[in-house]
């Protein structure tokens, strides 16, 4: 049977046709994917997909078959907080928090790729999120600060 | 999401006065645009200290970014001598919370946070005085800290606020001159605090109304006209209705929702759907707005008034005149407006929407179903982005109408486009500015008639009178026809009005070849202002010159509910691209609860401004929108990000006035006065960008 893993565990989707927003949001009940534009122009909706970020609102289910997604609720492992969910924490990087979830996921596949981007590379990275309430400079000072503890666990 | 929490039974309560929301004044823009909605009585609870210790504190405003939650939690526990972790706070539930007009004009931490606070501190003096029998001790000798009440000559003689309260309820009214703490005691506000709600919003835990699912829920797909002022001509629901999941489709005079049981099967089923419209016929489009804003000019109301124009004038040495143009805009909050609307058995109706008026829409909703408020609970979600636009909420209606008509609970949520298409707009406005002035920069006569669209004419009112102190002054807004829904926008008209007065100001700087930041100064004795304008021009290193200096500097002087900033600019011009490189922000709210709370919203209002400033404008054209996509319209992102620096100068003794706003307000100005100095070129038609280079703006 056709299936895919969401945050670890195995799902059969009902409908290999729905939007992989829709299933996320509503078969899952996973909310913290966030529907913004259903055009792929605000990042709200980003989930990583075997660990590249991915606009759901413009993908099927079929087309992620077989593999891994990751929401913003399978970040945090074991009660403890992913790096870059902390850092967003301490640095204030939110406002009303809408576009969050799609932000931490887009930072968690730049730093996966990239692990110490420059500013502009942050920037160039983020660009397609949108955030309304321009939290802009405290996002890339969160990521900023993400990347150097990321790094620093690894040493 | 469902669970019904209740007030507590035991503890202690302290009740007090409802209507702390903006003052309803007669023949303002809250009591013509908001007049639905009047307090159902005239006290409520406003806190409570639970057996456990705990604080609950409760507020009929919502949480749409301006982390408000976190700053009454820091008022009260700052009052009631309480670490931040041990208060929580239940805002915007009608049958929870004090009545409340809504959460807009900057006004939750002036006023509602005032209240919390003489909730809390008269909660503080009621345990004091329970201790004293309890340890046999006076008063005198007795201190609030951390949650106990102790002796001050042997601390170890104490008790927790828990055991003071026991476990059942006793009553407090708010005492209205019990004694608040002073700004030098504060242990909690002043600070920077981490947001309550913080974890939340990292873990996608927070709840906002496009996330609300209730058991049974319905989801429906609402087909609505392509063209403003369309109705439905006809449709064949037929086949819709034998799809899948699709449980029955609802025509209207102005739309047909499909209801379906999720909301791929909606989707799919309104994609189908194939309705005929009767669309009205010749509207108009956004290209003769300033046309028309002043041909449809009515009830013109003067804002300010001193001296003599005539007299003024007569003074002048120097006369100037120009007028400015400012677009409609679109609001964008990130979450496009939903509801939850479920009937219950016992027909009230519960009602979970993230709109900036809880209490509002209750009244809303009681009047459409002929019920009383006490049979219509609303709940507040988090709310993603509002900016005054979801002030007005019409989801809630479709959705408790569709949940009647099928029996069962509704979702409607917006798409996109419909946020962009049926939400409101700031109004487009159009502003002539005739100013008299010596050779030596006094202004001496300034005459300012604007003219914005739309019915509410606080709206253009606000921020129309200006700061200096001009001998002849004659300001007046009028109202004028508007073809889009305009509405509420962050600071209201304010940020509209000083764009053309703070570029009028750079205008005459370099008319007389002066120094814009000395020629303010030179008319501006008022010393909040001239505090956040000198504060601004030392953090930026402002150095005296006269536009067009070619180095893009501009400078813009701000007034908002109370609150004064100042702001400097920076940029450069890249091809069509205006790159802004450094603002620095000036800001005196009075006292600052959080400031990082207040910091992050005034960076916020800045990359708002940027938008309207450079890009951003809502065209129409045939009854349709044609910017109803991100596609289409343009708002900042992360790559237009400046290096903000936010100062904020208020005096911490004078009461705390708002900051969600002012921040926007001289911001569009500061861009203009900065392309000018770059360029030489004169921008007075809003957004900038798209004007570079081109004559006749």
């Amino acid at each position: 049977m056709a299936s895919l893993t969401v945050n670890g565990e195995e799902r059969q989707p009902l409908d290999l046709n729905r939007n992989l927003l829709s299933f996320i949001r509503f078969e899952l009940e996973l909310t913290g994917t966030k529907y913004g534009c259903g055009e792929g122009l605000c990042g709200a909706c980003t989930v990583l997909v075997d660990g590249r970020p991915l606009r759901s609102c413009e993908t099927t289910v079929d087309a992620v078959l077989g593999s891994s997604i990751t929401t913003i609720e399978g970040l945090a492992g074991g009660g403890d907080l992913h790096p870059v969910q902390q850092a967003f924490v301490e640095a204030s990087a939110m406002q009303c928090g809408y576009c969050i979830p799609g932000f931490i996921m887009e930072t968690v596949g730049l730093l996966s790729r990239n692990p110490q981007p420059s500013s502009a590379q942050i920037r160039e990275a983020l660009a397609e999120n949108m955030c309304r309430c321009g939290t802009y400079q405290r996002i890339e000072r969160a990521v900023a600060q993400a990347a150097l503890q990321m790094g620093e666990a690894r040493r | 999401m469902t669970d019904v929490a209740a007030i507590p039974t035991e503890g202690l309560r302290i009740s007090g006065r409802v209507a702390l929301g903006f003052p309803p004044r007669r023949n303002t823009y809250t009591s013509v645009a908001y007049s639905n909605a009047q307090p159902d009585a005239e006290t409520a609870t406003w806190l409570v200290v639970r057996p456990d210790s705990m604080v609950t504190a409760y507020a009929g405003k919502v949480e749409y970014g301006q982390s408000i939650r976190t700053g009454f939690a820091m008022e009260v526990a700052d009052e009631l001598r309480l670490p931040l972790d041990t208060v929580e706070v239940v805002l915007g539930d009608t049958d929870l919370t004090p009545w409340d007009n809504g959460t807009f004009g900057s006004q939750s931490t002036a006023r509602t946070g005032l209240q919390l606070r003489k909730a809390a501190a008269t909660a503080r003096e009621a345990l004091v005085e329970l201790a004293t029998s309890k340890l046999d001790l006076p008063a005198s000798d007795l201190v609030a800290r951390d949650g106990r009440v102790s002796s001050r000559r042997d601390p170890s003689r104490g008790v927790s606020y828990g055991d003071l309260v026991g476990g059942e309820l006793s009553d407090r009214e708010i005492d209205d001159e019990v004694v608040l703490t002073a700004p030098e005691d504060f242990t909690v506000m002043g600070q920077p605090a981490q947001r309550l709600d913080a974890i939340a919003r990292v873990t996608g835990a927070a709840v906002y109304s496009q996330d609300v699912i209730v058991p049974g829920m319905l989801h429906a797909k609402i087909r609505r006209s392509p063209a403003y002022g369309g109705k439905v001509g006809s449709v064949d629901v037929a086949a819709v209705e034998q799809l899948p999941g699709v449980v029955r489709v609802v025509v209207d005079e102005e739309t047909v929702a499909i209801l379906a049981e999720s909301d791929e099967e909606a989707e799919v089923a309104g994609r189908s759907l194939r309705p005929r419209w009767q669309e009205a016929e010749d509207q108009t489009s956004h290209e003769v707005m300033p046309q028309l804003l002043k041909e449809t000019a009515h009830d013109p109301a003067v804002t300010q008034e001193n001296g003599s124009l005539a007299e003024g004038f007569a003074l002048a040495e120097r006369t100037l005149e120009a007028t400015y143009y400012v677009p409609y805009v679109s609001t964008v909050p990130m979450e496009p407006k939903a509801a939850v609307a479920r009937w219950e058995d016992d027909g009230r109706l519960t009602l979970w929407a993230g709109g900036q008026r809880p209490f509002g829409l209750r009244a809303e909703m009681a009047q459409a179903f002929a019920i009383d408020e006490s049979r219509v609970r609303v709940i507040a979600t988090e709310v993603g982005g509002g900016f005054g636009t979801k002030s007005y909420y019409p989801v809630a209606l479709e959705a408790a109408k569709l949940a009647k008509e099928a029996g069962r609970p509704v979702r409607v949520a917006y798409t996109r486009a419909d946020e962009m298409t049926w939400g409101n707009f700031r109004p487009a406005a159009l502003i002539e500015i005739k100013s008299g002035f010596m050779s030596d920069g006094r202004i001496v006569a300034w005459e300012f008639n604007a003219y914005h669209a739309g019915p509410s004419a606080n709206i253009g009112r606000r921020g129309s009178d200006g700061p200096y102190d001009v001998p002849h002054v004659k300001v007046s807004v009028a109202s004028s026809d508007s073809p889009l829904r305009s509405g509420s926008y962050r600071s209201l008209g304010a940020a509209v009005n000083h764009f053309a007065r703070e570029s009028h100001m750079d205008e005459i700087a370099a008319d007389l070849g002066m120094d814009p930041v000395a020629l303010r100064l030179q008319n501006l004795s008022h010393p909040r202002f001239r505090g956040v304008l000198e504060k601004a021009a030392e953090r930026f290193g402002w150095t005296p010159g006269v536009a067009p200096s070619q180095r893009g500097v501009g400078c813009a002087l701000a007034f908002d509910v109370g609150s004064y900033a100042a702001a400097c600019f920076e940029l450069d011009v890249a091809g069509a691209e205006v790159n802004i490189g450094r603002v620095v922000l000036a800001a005196d709210c009075g006292q600052i609860v959080n400031p990082v709370g207040v910091e992050n919203q005034v960076e916020g209002a800045i990359m708002m401004g940027i938008g309207t400033g450079l890009y951003e404008a809502a065209e129409f054209r045939a009854g349709r929108l044609l910017t109803s996509s991100f596609a289409r319209y343009r708002v900042p992102r992360m790559v237009n990000l400046p290096q903000i620096e936010v100062v904020l100068t208020g005096d911490q003794s004078l009461p705390s006035t708002g900051a969600g706003e002012v921040g926007i307000v001289p911001v569009t100005a500061a861009i203009a006065n900065a392309v000018f100095d770059l360029t030489g070129q004169r921008i007075r038609e809003l957004p900038v960008q798209p004007r570079l280079g081109k004559s006749g703006a």
